[in-house]
């Protein structure tokens, strides 16, 4: 039951929004829950701010390849290049920020909406939302690309090292990024009504935090900026590291537990 | 799982306090296990601050939980073992009462005036 909606609490829901509700519930092994417009405006907020944050990473991607290329021939033509990259990666930074406090404030509208209010009183941690499979590989995929990113580094050639000055700037703006999204998707508050909608709740972001878990950054940006200039070893260490990520990333998604699964779980165990 | 619902006419703040309670006795909530902050818990349900603070401040003085400076709120073994010291108390009683050979009835009878001349019910120890 709901109450009336406040006046801030946005448009009233389409019924495209309560359709595709319904598709994600059934495709969660929740075909007998009803599509709520809670649940409905909570989805159509997170794939806006999903594909937000890939044009983030898409925008950072760009950014570091401009300054790499203004970087290119044996003196660096344009000596701003690297502090404008520094002052994007900031922007992207105070961007997802921003879109994060977006979420909350739709998710904070929508339960004002609502007259009951449910909560765990355990809250799922990383080891329920991301799972320790997915935690391992991140890291390894973050600790992969640093380490090409170090080895760069350490050659003497200048048209090397200076397109890993740039790959380091946009790895380390790339991590913050993750950072403050995985830190988003645990503290920020839940809006549910009943053990259904909490449900939902927790598969919303389980799911987040596996899209979150897919390497994209990590993967590209090494090879955007150095796969050619860089010595024949560093490019097949950099080939040899996709390959195993590529790998380890389709064995993690066939044999790992669905997000609805996972969510069950933590519940069970609340 | 904590629900609250606003449309009920007890107050938000018992409401919480009463299934925070019945959780921690029932044993839903293990002896030891960490609470949520009150800053995440009212967030989480749409409460003001203060009303879930007041809420874990009874659950504290009726010895239910405990609050750790910075590390947080935790469910206290104090409850636990009060509950147990009574558990003995009552068997010793029992054996007194068999030993004397008073009656069960009156041996209630008795504990209930003991009870009742203390006024309120007696706080955990």
């Amino acid at each position: 039951m709901t109450r009336e909606p406040s006046p801030d609490a946005g448009p009233p829901t389409r019924a495209a929004d309560l359709r595709l509700a319904g598709e994600w519930l059934a495709r969660h092994d929740l075909a007998g829950a009803r599509p709520t417009p809670l649940l409905a405006s909570r989805l159509v907020v997170r794939r806006q701010a999903r594909l937000a944050a890939h044009v983030i990473l898409g925008v950072l991607i760009i950014a570091s390849a401009l300054a790499s290329v203004a970087f290119l021939g044996p003196q660096p033509q344009h000596p701003l290049q690297l502090p404008a990259l520094t002052v994007v990666v900031a922007g992207l930074l105070l961007a997802q920020s921003l879109l994060d406090w977006w979420v909350r404030r739709v998710d904070q509208r929508a339960g004002a909406t609502l007259s009951r209010r449910a909560a765990h009183l355990i809250q799922p941690g990383w080891r329920a939302v991301l799972g320790r499979p997915y935690a391992v590989f991140t890291v390894a995929t973050f600790a992969g690309a640093m380490a090409l990113t170090g080895s760069a580094l350490a050659v003497p050639d200048p048209t090397v090292r200076r397109p890993a000055v740039v790959l380091l700037i946009g790895m380390l703006g790339a991590t913050a990024i993750f950072a403050l999204q995985l830190r988003h998707l645990l503290r920020h508050p839940v809006v549910a009504e009943d053990e259904e909608s909490l449900t939902a709740d927790v598969i919303m972001r389980v799911e987040d935090a596996r899209v979150l878990a897919t390497p994209n950054v990590q993967w590209s940006l090494p090879m955007v900026l150095l796969f050619g200039t860089a010595p024949g070893w560093w490019s097949a260490a950099s080939v040899a590291y996709l390959l195993l990520g590529l790998v380890a990333f389709i064995a993690l998604n066939t044999r790992t537990p669905s997000s609805a699964t996972v969510a069950r779980q933590a519940m069970s165990n609340r | 799982m904590i629900i609250i619902d606003a449309a009920s006419p007890v107050p938000p703040f018992e409401q919480l306090r009463a299934q925070l309670a019945r959780q921690i006795q029932d044993r839903t909530l293990a002896v030891g296990a960490r609470l949520p902050t009150i800053r995440h818990l009212a967030a989480d349900l749409g409460l003001a601050v203060n009303t879930v603070g007041r809420a874990y401040r009874e659950l504290e003085e009726a010895g239910l939980i405990e609050t750790r400076g910075r590390a947080g709120s935790f469910v206290s073994a104090a409850g636990e073992e009060g509950r147990e010291r009574v558990r003995r108390a009552a068997a010793d009683y029992a054996a007194v009462v068999a030993g004397v050979g008073i009656d069960a009835g009156e041996a209630i009878r008795i504990v209930q005036a003991a009870l009742t001349s203390r006024g309120a019910a007696p706080t955990p120890s």
